[in-house]
């Protein structure tokens, strides 16, 4: 089964976030593949292992530095890549200049593919529209939040269980399609000492987007971004009586806070 | 033959050769020489010959082991006939030692006798066997094998009455015992007999020296009632019994673990000379760029030393008394692993030997035979493993258990990306972050804002970096120890700076988890920054990060001088730059509890205990396991990252250890060895009883160090 990933490389959840303008600030960021698009790679690794061929191909749209994602992806075991290395289209890109920019990647490479799998969102804005825009482009359905994945053995089709509030649904579709994977699919392996070897010697098709032939730029701006409000400390009641302070916890409860 | 009893000696064969040709002397030389042959043939079909073949075919990397000749050499003739690291234990080193020693004087006794009789008697007809030297020989010979069958004894007892859990048993345990038994009992029946049948008659010159055979003449007394020529038969019949005895008992060696007498004085030899106790088998970084294979997954990937250390291994079990995985019912027992090892270079060598007894490395592809790990080791018992070192400190063969295991760690984690699944978070913390927490890099050192902690990069040098690692930068609990350390170097006057976010993971659980790799890059990582600011000194809060930074970072170029903060502190006490102005109220009675990092890796035992004893606040009571035996707290050699689900808790059998001690306070001087202790008090409700401190917290409030923040700036954490 042949494959196609389509991976971001985000910042670490825990690192250091400051806002410069609309945007962040990147010095002394630590990057890392979005953690739902490692769902995907795998994904995509455990059925080319189960049926024993295919190829594995990630695509990623960022700047040089998101060459260390793509490697990352390789060194799991994905076989080849394309890294549309563009920064200034990356930096302006929105979800549709995304999903323009890999759409095109994903054609122009004239790979022939069985499914696209992606991670349900990234992490850093969070705007889960990729993967559905993506199918859109190349005109082939979607499925998004997939937390089990079964292909038929003519891989004509695919039945796929997708998280739907509280509970699951089970839907079947036919191939190719684009697949977005929820955190429950599958573990993400770690990559071996040889896979991080070898992965520094696999091919990575280096591209802009005008080469791809992508002209339609983004179709949104980011005005403004700020981050969330400290938390404040917290306060406490003192006092020996008990009844006493349960009553101001009433009071503050009720007149301060005004949450009951 | 000499002997016509006209002097102070004895007539050797007595009773045994007959007049004219000596027949039964040519006998024993038959004997003898078929005993030889029998112990060849014993080395053969053992297998001893197929296990050094693998030995020689091993390829892992090995240190110079015969380096210092001289030094090797005395100090294994000492530790054999001194039995100093076998006394450690009291009652198995006495009767190791009391058989040592019997064995050692009868063969003394046998050779002088052997030379007198075969080879300076026939030759020059000189008799030196009298008189004075012939008493001193024979009380010798009596008293040292009397010591022996008391030395019997006790290991029978231990054997079949104390048997300690820990002890395996094998037939040949038990036959060895009896056979020894058996040869020194006979030996002193066929004296006793010779002498009732000889010197006990008044006109025997030899009659008034009678007692200098003390046991014999005793065993001889008992058969006073029987007539000469009964004494005759009897000492006949047992002479013999006693000679093929003994001769069995030499071919015997080649076919059990009496083997030991001569291949472990030889690992004593080979031993470990290395500053660095347990030395894990060195990477060179280039091996990251150019091998195929990390790890050891397969028997010859050790190296000749590894395997020849299952050689010299008796079974005795102390490895498996004090490992803290066994105490808690974990599937590990070192011992289990070293003879594993050593049956499975027999099983290996039947796929790698051709006919001709050629061994030959096999590829993957074309062994069939059952896998090291899984098949040969189990991988619960490679994970199990919380590289105490208790082992190793307690192996009187000079064996290293724990580090074969971290090879195997190496090729799981490195080769196969097998490891616990709760490990993985801690890769990617110290990947992304430098630290197993996964806690963001840029609060490293929010810990120390608003003291006035001097930074590195403000003060551009200093004469010690304070390297405070992951725990007491990120763990709430330690955070507050590596103030207490930062503020009572600032009250003393010590010139120091920490790295602040310019300092990174140490890098230990990474490597003892089998992740070098990870290791590496953290600790290169490390020493640059280190050698930017001209570091040569370093205190460090962890031991782990000690031990590491020690002697570790040393293989790839980082040679610097690290102080464990309990010396520094302790120092600084006994000099009066720290004065301990009060005695710190509530703490009870205290107990010290060793990190293995800082006791039996570093031997740092001392200075915490001095420091108790300075703050003058209580009693100071050991655990039954302290100092060298210390029992460890759970969570080295990665475990505390591992889910403990097999078994009963480490952590808690020591927090049970500190309370059956009569102690209120169990003290640490190890973040690790703290978070564990204190989760045991928490797990066993015990906090009414106990608690847990690091003692730079209470040296620190001794100081009267206020530990809030001296200035306004409290800007949140993360």
């Amino acid at each position: 089964m042949n494959t196609v990933v389509c991976i971001k490389q985000v910042p670490d959840t825990e690192t250091l976030i400051k806002i410069q303008g609309a945007g962040i600030v990147q010095d002394g960021i630590k990057w890392v593949m979005n953690p739902y698009d490692e769902f995907a790679v795998e994904e995509a690794l455990k059925k080319k292992e189960e049926l024993k061929a295919g190829e594995v191909t990630v695509v990623s749209l960022g700047p040089d530095r998101a060459v260390e994602a793509i490697r990352t992806a390789l060194a799991m075991g994905a076989d080849t890549a394309i890294h549309i290395a563009d920064a200034a289209y990356a930096e302006k890109a929105d979800p549709f200049a995304t999903a323009a920019a890999l759409a095109a990647a994903i054609k122009g490479s004239g790979k022939a593919y069985d499914a696209i799998f992606m991670g349900k969102q990234a992490i850093d804005d969070d705007s889960a529209q990729v993967p559905v825009m993506v199918a859109e482009m190349l005109g082939i359905p979607s499925i998004t939040m997939v937390i089990k994945f079964d292909v038929a053995a003519d891989k004509s089709k695919a039945t796929v269980t997708r998280e739907v509030e509280g509970g699951v649904a089970v839907v079947e579709v036919p191939l190719p399609a684009v697949f977005s994977a929820q955190k429950g699919l599958n573990e993400p392996r770690y990559a071996s000492l040889p896979g991080i070897m070898k992965a520094k010697k696999k091919p990575v098709d280096v591209k802009t987007a005008a080469a791809l032939g992508v002209s339609d730029g983004p179709k949104t701006v980011v005005k403004e971004m700020t981050l969330p409000p400290a938390r404040e400390a917290g306060k406490k009641i003192a006092g020996d009586d008990a009844a006493a302070k349960a009553k101001e916890l009433a009071r503050i409860l009720h007149e301060d806070v005004k949450i009951v | 033959m000499h002997g016509s009893g006209a002097e102070i000696s004895r007539e050797v064969f007595w009773n045994i050769l007959g007049p004219g040709f000596p027949t039964a002397q040519v006998v024993l030389y038959f004997i003898v020489a078929g005993a030889l042959l029998m112990l060849f043939r014993g080395l053969v079909t053992n297998g001893f010959f197929t296990r050094l073949k693998a030995i020689w075919a091993a390829q892992g990397s090995e240190s110079d082991r015969l380096d210092k000749p001289g030094e090797r050499f005395w100090h294994a003739v000492w530790d054999v006939f001194l039995q100093k690291k076998i006394l450690r234990e009291p009652y198995q080193g006495t009767f190791h030692f009391l058989i040592l020693w019997g064995f050692i004087a009868l063969t003394i006794t046998t050779a002088v006798v052997f030379l007198q009789a075969d080879v300076i008697w026939p030759i020059w007809h000189w008799w030196f066997m009298k008189d004075g030297f012939y008493l001193g020989l024979s009380l010798f010979a009596d008293v040292f094998g009397f010591l022996a069958i008391i030395g019997i004894l006790m290991a029978l007892y231990r054997r079949y009455v104390i048997k300690p859990v820990w002890l395996d048993e094998k037939p040949e345990d038990k036959t060895i015992l009896w056979f020894i038994l058996a040869i020194l009992v006979t030996g002193f029946i066929v004296e006793g007999l010779r002498i009732q049948a000889t010197e006990a008659n008044p006109a025997s010159p030899m009659h008034p020296y009678i007692w200098t055979s003390p046991i014999g003449r005793i065993a001889g007394l008992a058969f006073s009632w029987m007539n000469e020529s009964g004494l005759r038969s009897l000492h006949m019949l047992l002479w013999w019994t006693h000679v093929i005895g003994a001769a069995v008992f030499f071919v015997y060696i080649a076919y059990s673990k009496l083997m030991h007498i001569f291949l472990t004085p030889v690992n004593i030899f080979l031993r470990n000379t290395s500053d660095n106790p347990a030395p894990i088998r060195f990477m060179p970084p280039e091996m990251f760029e150019n091998a195929e294979t990390f790890g050891i997954h397969k028997l010859e990937e050790y190296s000749w030393k590894d395997l020849y250390d299952s050689e010299a291994c008796v079974r005795c079990g102390r490895c498996v008394e004090v490992c803290p995985a066994f105490n808690t019912d974990k599937p590990l027992k070192p011992r289990d692993v070293i003879q594993d090892i050593r049956n499975y270079m027999e099983t290996k060598a039947k796929f790698a030997m051709d006919v001709d007894g050629n061994y030959r490395i096999l590829a993957d592809e074309e062994y069939t035979g059952p896998a090291l790990i899984g098949d040969t080791i189990d991988k619960h018992t490679i994970w199990a493993c919380t590289t105490c070192m208790a082992c190793v400190e307690a192996c009187p063969c000079y064996i290293t258990q724990f580090p074969k295991l971290i090879d195997l760690r190496r090729y799981m984690v490195m080769m196969e990306s097998d490891f616990p699944a709760e490990v993985l978070d801690v890769f990617k913390g110290m990947e992304n972050n430098s630290n197993p927490w996964s806690i963001g890099a840029h609060v490293r050192a929010d810990w120390a804002k608003g003291h006035n902690i001097p930074l590195m990069s403000e003060k551009g040098g200093a004469e010690y970096l304070f390297y405070v690692g992951c725990a007491g930068s990120f763990d709430d609990l330690n955070k507050k120890v590596a103030l207490s350390i930062a503020k009572l170097l600032q009250l003393a006057g010590v010139d120091f700076a920490i790295l602040g976010t310019e300092e990174g993971c140490c890098g230990d659980s990474a490597k003892k988890i089998g992740n070098e790799y990870i290791y590496q890059a953290l600790a290169m990582a490390n020493i640059e920054t280190f050698k930017a600011y001209g570091v040569k000194q370093i205190i460090t809060m962890c031991p782990h990060g000690y031990n590491t930074l020690k002697y570790d970072y040393k293989e790839l170029g980082g040679d610097f001088e690290v102080f464990h903060y309990t010396e520094i502190l302790d120092t600084l006490i006994k000099s009066g730059k720290i004065t301990l102005k009060e005695p710190v109220a509530d703490l009870g009675t205290m107990t010290y509890h060793d990190s293995c990092y800082l006791g039996r890796y570093n031997k740092v035992y001392d200075q915490p205990r001095n420091i108790l004893k300075a703050l003058n606040s209580g009693a100071v009571v050991e655990m039954a396991s302290n100092h060298a035996k210390s029992f460890c707290c759970g969570a080295g050699g990665g475990r505390m990252w591992m889910e403990e689900d097999l078994g009963t808790r480490i952590n808690q059998k020591r927090t049970k250890e500190a309370e059956a001690a009569g102690a209120k306070t169990v003290c640490t001087a190890c973040p690790f060895c703290f978070t564990m202790l204190s989760d045991g008090i928490k797990e066993l409700e015990l906090s009414e009883k106990l608690q847990a401190f690091d003692i730079a917290q209470l040296v620190a409030k001794a100081a009267g160090i206020d530990l809030k923040a001296s200035e306004g700036d409290q800007e949140a954490a993360g």
